[in-house]
């Protein structure tokens, strides 16, 4: 977990050199940032430095924008709550974004209503899961066929976020009832078993899940001492030659 | 013997935290202080006898805040025409800068006039009531552009190589050898560095807030850093790191850069000229908010100074922003309205529909006021928590009058909001994850098992401060 924040593993290297130099600003290049999210999104894996670049780029050319990428982008930061990455993205739209539609609907010219539609849709997903809120976040997921659309091009969209949300569970969670993780993950049956033993190895004992310990949900008590460097007395020590008493 | 104390410097010891160095800087800026009223009159004289030099003390004069439109437009063409002769003449040009501040305050001016014409951009189009106005911006696109603006400060650090020159100092070479025929003049290496800060000031406006953090890269924040030797260099670049910080939801170095910062102004501040001190208080203060925010999402414990400065300021605020729930919203919005830079949008505005010129303030505020928001439960989570060693779910749902459904979700939020990256080396975006939280717990089943990490007492720092005070 200690990779800095632009770093991403998957990044080849033509799309470092532009992050990495001026081109990043030149229009030109948004058609090579394009390509890269529709790979992020076949591919599974997830690079918000560069998506962030792009957003950038769509800030300063409004009119280069693609509603699509935008809501790809979104939708792929929404697969690694709860860091702020989603919010990152946000900050970057148009400020008119988030203010609620019948504000916007009011004008025939805003010709971005749609887009602006589906970030707040998009905003509602973030605000559930960043508020721990799983089974909420299913059943909105569920409930309106936009939700559909806007995955659709996000490869295992529900997987990765199954992942995330096991995850963050096992950072808190020793034990936890069956029916509470079902709704959490937003799955049953078969389906579930097998998405709790294969991929979270963890052990179903009833009505019971067990996540096996590690070192966030241990929650053991540390006293944490004081550490002292001689750096530290180093003025009062220099005292002593400077002013012989 | 006063000779001997006084002439040769002491030889600094390289630690980047001992009080020696504040002072010997503190120092370094009583000498600055000094210096400055003789600067002064010998540039009054350059003035007359040399066009040039009055262009360059211009291009570092405030603009009045009321100028009129044309102005405005004014001011801009004589910047493009001043770094068009520094960047694109043939060869450098041969100028000495009038002061050792004066990059810094071009570099300031320049982006302080291009932020405030953007919002005021911004205004007009928004109130749509002055047409006259509105058509000669809507006529002048390009004026004050975002792509102009930047190509200015990003031409600055190329021309005068100073990411090569910082490199080669953090290598420990002279860097020198790198600068090239440009970079080797004062005008250019200062033009250069402070655009770089000038950068991260900008991409923080914009609402890019890695990227902001991520221009620092060459810049080592120490006290020997470049921009510590210009007051207001040295407090701006920690107010945008802190706030980028802030923003990226990293608490805990927000509050680093914030306090350290306000340590050294109220240190320096006794000796500040009166004008310089009181331009920099209203940032002073805004920094003493942002810190109560930070706080307010990690506890931490501050330094006293700090610490009792902030509940001098903003005692009552605090108070409320560390209870949580929702009464604690209005005033994180009053505190991050009070504070925060004045945003701007790069583009142009819509001029036909005045309703979608939201002023980005309050696009920022609202995406802030999300994560506020989901946060906001957590201080009255933690406050039950600290009273137990094992509690039921249940019944601590019944304390609180909440669903235990809800109390989970609050439980796994502060739980992951305990988890902060925290710088240690390397770049500002760089960082490892920290379990900061000093309370710790794990739910087994309804069960939930609570654990204080206990902190052992401090006394270094306060037998230190006394054997200072005795000797």
């Amino acid at each position: 977990m200690g990779n800095p924040f632009d770093y991403a593993p998957d990044r080849p290297e033509h799309i470092d050199a532009i992050l990495n130099g001026l081109d990043r600003y030149n229009p030109e290049t948004t058609a090579v940032f394009q390509e890269y999210v529709v790979q992020q999104c076949d591919q599974k894996f997830y690079d918000c430095y560069a998506n962030l670049a792009l957003l950038k780029l769509y800030q300063f050319n409004p009119h280069l924008t693609k509603d699509e990428t935008i809501t790809n982008i979104l939708v792929k930061a929404l697969t690694v709550f709860p860091s702020p990455d989603f919010a990152l993205c946000l900050h970057l739209l148009p400020p008119h974004i988030l203010t609620p539609a019948s504000a916007s609907s009011a004008l025939p010219a805003a010709g971005d209503a749609p887009l602006s539609e589906a970030v707040q849709k998009l905003n509602v997903l973030n605000n559930l899961l960043a508020q721990a809120n799983y089974a909420a976040f299913w059943s909105t997921l569920d409930s309106d066929d936009l939700y559909a659309d806007l995955i659709a091009d996000v490869a295992g969209f529900e997987e990765l976020i199954r992942i995330r949300v096991a995850l963050t569970i096992s950072q808190a969670v020793r034990e936890i009832e069956r029916s509470v993780l079902e709704s959490w993950l937003g799955m049953q049956g078969e389906a579930f078993n097998k998405f709790v033993n294969e991929v979270c190895g963890w052990a179903t004992d009833g009505t019971v899940v067990k996540v096996p310990l590690n070192k966030e949900n241990e929650a053991k008590g540390t006293v944490v001492r004081e550490n002292v460097k001689i750096e530290q007395f180093s003025r009062v020590i220099r005292r002593a030659y400077e002013q012989p008493a | 013997m006063s000779a001997f104390q006084n002439g040769a410097a002491p030889p600094r010891a390289i630690d980047n935290d001992s009080d020696v160095e504040e002072e010997a800087l503190a120092a370094d800026y009583r000498e600055q202080v000094q210096y400055e009223g003789m600067e002064e009159t010998s540039m009054t004289m350059a003035q007359q006898t040399d066009d040039i030099q009055s262009r360059l003390a211009a291009a570092a004069q405030p603009l009045d805040f009321s100028a009129p439109l044309e102005v405005k437009f004014a001011s801009y063409d004589n910047y493009c025409s001043l770094f068009h002769f520094i960047l694109n003449s043939d060869g450098p040009v041969d100028l000495e800068p009038p002061s050792y501040y004066w990059a810094w305050d071009v570099i300031d001016e320049f982006i302080y006039q291009f932020n405030s014409f953007c919002s005021y951009r911004n205004r007009a189009a928004r109130q749509g009531t002055n047409s006259e106005e509105i058509q000669i911006l809507r006529e002048a696109p390009n004026t004050w552009g975002c792509y102009s603006v930047l190509n200015v400060l990003y031409s600055l650090i190329q021309r005068s190589q100073i990411t090569e020159q910082l490199a080669a100092m953090k290598r420990n070479e002279e860097p020198m050898a790198v600068a090239g025929d440009y970079g080797s003049k004062p005008i250019y290496r200062m033009l250069g560095y402070f655009s770089i800060i000038g950068l991260l000031r900008v991409h923080c406006l914009l609402g890019d807030f890695s990227l902001a953090l991520k221009t620092l890269d060459d810049i080592e924040l120490n006290k020997k850093a470049m921009f510590a030797r210009v007051m207001a260099a040295h407090f701006t670049t920690y107010y945008y790191v802190g706030f980028s910080y802030m923003m990226m939801r990293r608490y805990a170095d927000a509050i680093r850069m914030f306090s350290h910062i306000l340590i050294y102004v109220s240190r320096t501040k006794n000796f500040q000229k009166n004008a310089q001190y009181d331009s920099i208080t209203k940032k002073n203060d805004q920094m003493y908010a942002l810190i109560a925010i930070c706080v307010a999402f990690l506890p931490t414990r501050l330094d006293d100074t700090i610490h009792t400065a902030l509940r001098e300021k903003y005692g009552d605020q605090l108070l409320k922003l560390q209870r949580g729930g929702p009464e604690s919203l209005p005033i994180f919005e009053e505190l991050f309205r009070a504070s925060c830079p004045k945003f701007i949008s790069p583009t142009p505005p819509d001029f036909d529909n005045p309703e979608l010129n939201v002023d980005p303030l309050e696009h920022h505020l609202a995406i802030f006021m999300d994560e506020v928001k989901t946060n906001m439960w957590s201080p009255t989570v933690k406050s039950y928590l600290r009273l137990y060693t094992t509690m039921d779910l249940k019944k601590l749902a019944g304390f609180l009058e909440v669903e235990p459904e809800k109390l989970r979700n609050w439980l796994l939020v502060n739980k992951q909001r305990s988890r902060q990256i925290r710088w240690t080396d390397n770049g500002l975006l760089d960082g490892e994850v920290v379990g900061s939280g000093d309370l710790d717990y794990a739910m087994q089943g309804d069960l939930i098992h609570i654990s204080e990490a206990k902190v052992g007492r401090k006394l270094v720092d306060w037998y230190l401060r006394n054997l200072a005070r005795t000797y």
